[in-house]
């Protein structure tokens, strides 16, 4: 932990006390976790405090911690040739709304991140902080402190269905009119539950259940590339070609 | 540059080209067609573009519109307004939000009308085919004369599409059937 780290830390320590747990420090900006209930409490601190002095709140953005670490594909024994790309069937978002999967009694599923800057100081922190219920999780609104929130609390509604209390004005933002679910939460199906198609009948823009099949784009990798080839099966391969294509060529000489 | 003046299919043609040998206008001062011809020679000529750029591909419809490519050489004049347009350039991502927007600006446009479908998003979702938001392609929403291809397609293909839409209005028969 870098001097300022841990500057910062002490910092946060001495003043919020057990409602804050310094994080660790990434590209020089600290995490803060905070406790839900004290979410506003501590946000208006480090706004109007003269050692925080944060005037300004550059992002906030939901999180869905539920397939949090499992990763798509393996890239564990990636060789140069490149990895495989063997893809389980039920990877984030490769299933159909039927068979989505059992969310269960995750703690901690939902997050809110929030960056800040500090003009004063010369300095960013980012704080986060877990909505306790899983159900429906509902985080306290920052507007009423940073004006700057509305919007993206409006997008963390939209995408992730947390609910932020207080909000003066809580619509969707970026989704379809009428759209149903929350499309950034894990267990929400890319392919979506409804496609639009112009119907010459009716004359309009009409919904219907969504006709493909979820399916996982696998890029196309060109494995036998001769320039990458090292081994000795390759190199046999190679040759036993090169004793063929000569052979052959004797024969039409012949 | 590699890029010339759409060749002439027509003998109407020629009455732009005053040095061209068979100009009948220089010849014998006057020129004989048919009405057909006559009314694709304009259609063609003034291909006027409906701007609907959504995403990235706009760019490379503003790079064949720019002093480079200069689509103003085909009489390719984009509008802000679908009731000045001939053809409408899809350029980019059809969103399922965009969707009737989309259909509205279409109908709002004053017949004959074309539609160049640009960009593999344009074409049938691209990228985007598998998302839950998009559209998988904008002839799901209108009918489509020209696509062209690409993520993004470059300034010359969106010309080669133009161009193949020039075609095909130029094989077109309003008065005779």
């Amino acid at each position: 932990m870098s001097e300022t780290a841990k500057a910062i830390s002490d910092l946060f320590t001495e003043r919020f006390g057990e409602r804050v747990t310094v994080g660790d420090t990434q590209s020089g900006i600290t995490t803060v976790e905070i406790e839900v209930d004290a979410w506003q409490e501590v946000c208006r601190a480090l706004r109007d405090e003269e050692d925080f002095n944060f005037e300004q709140l550059t992002d906030l953005c939901g999180v869905d911690y539920l397939s949090f670490g499992q990763s798509e594909w393996d890239t564990e024994d990636a060789s140069q040739e490149g990895f495989g790309r063997g893809v389980e069937s039920l990877g984030p978002g490769r299933f159909d709304w039927a068979s989505r999967p059992e969310a269960g009694d995750m703690k901690q599923r939902f997050g809110v991140v929030v960056h800040l800057l500090s003009f004063r100081h010369n300095r960013r922190l980012r704080i986060r902080c877990f909505a306790p219920d899983e159900g429906m999780p509902i985080v306290p609104t920052l507007v009423e402190i940073w004006s700057s929130a509305n919007w993206y609390e409006r997008e963390a509604f939209d995408l992730f269905g947390i609910v932020f209390e207080g909000h003066p004005d809580l619509r969707r933002i970026m989704t379809d009119y009428g759209f149903t679910g929350h499309p950034f939460r894990k267990d929400f199906p890319l392919i979506g539950n409804v496609a639009v198609r112009y119907d010459e009948l009716k004359g309009r823009i009409v919904y219907e259940p969504v006709e493909i099949e979820p399916r996982v784009t696998v890029p196309r990798v060109l494995r036998d590339d001769s320039r990458y080839k090292s081994d000795e099966v390759d190199q046999a391969a190679d040759a036993r070609a090169e004793e063929i294509a000569a052979a052959q060529g004797e024969d039409k000489d012949g | 540059m590699g890029i010339n003046n759409p060749v002439p299919l027509a003998e109407v043609d020629d009455i732009l080209r005053p040095s061209a040998d068979a100009n009948p206008l220089m010849d014998r001062g006057f020129a004989v067609t048919s009405i057909d011809a006559l009314l694709n020679w304009a259609r063609s000529g003034s291909m006027w573009p409906m701007t609907f750029g959504l995403a990235c591909c706009a760019v490379e419809m503003m790079q064949a519109g720019a002093a480079r490519y200069d689509l103003d050489r085909f009489g390719v004049i984009f509008r802000p307004s679908p009731r000045q347009s001939d053809v409408m350039i899809v350029a980019g991502t059809l969103t399922n939000k965009m969707a009737p927007a989309f259909r509205k600006v279409y109908d709002q446009m004053s017949n004959p009308k074309w539609v160049i479908s640009m960009g593999s998003c344009a074409n049938g979702g691209g990228y985007y085919h598998y998302s839950y938001s998009v559209t998988r392609g904008c002839d799901r929403v209108v009918p489509v004369d020209v696509y062209v291809p690409g993520c993004p397609p470059t300034a010359e293909a969106l010309i080669y599409g133009i161009l193949q839409l020039q075609a095909k209005i130029r094989r077109e028969s309003t008065i005779a059937r």
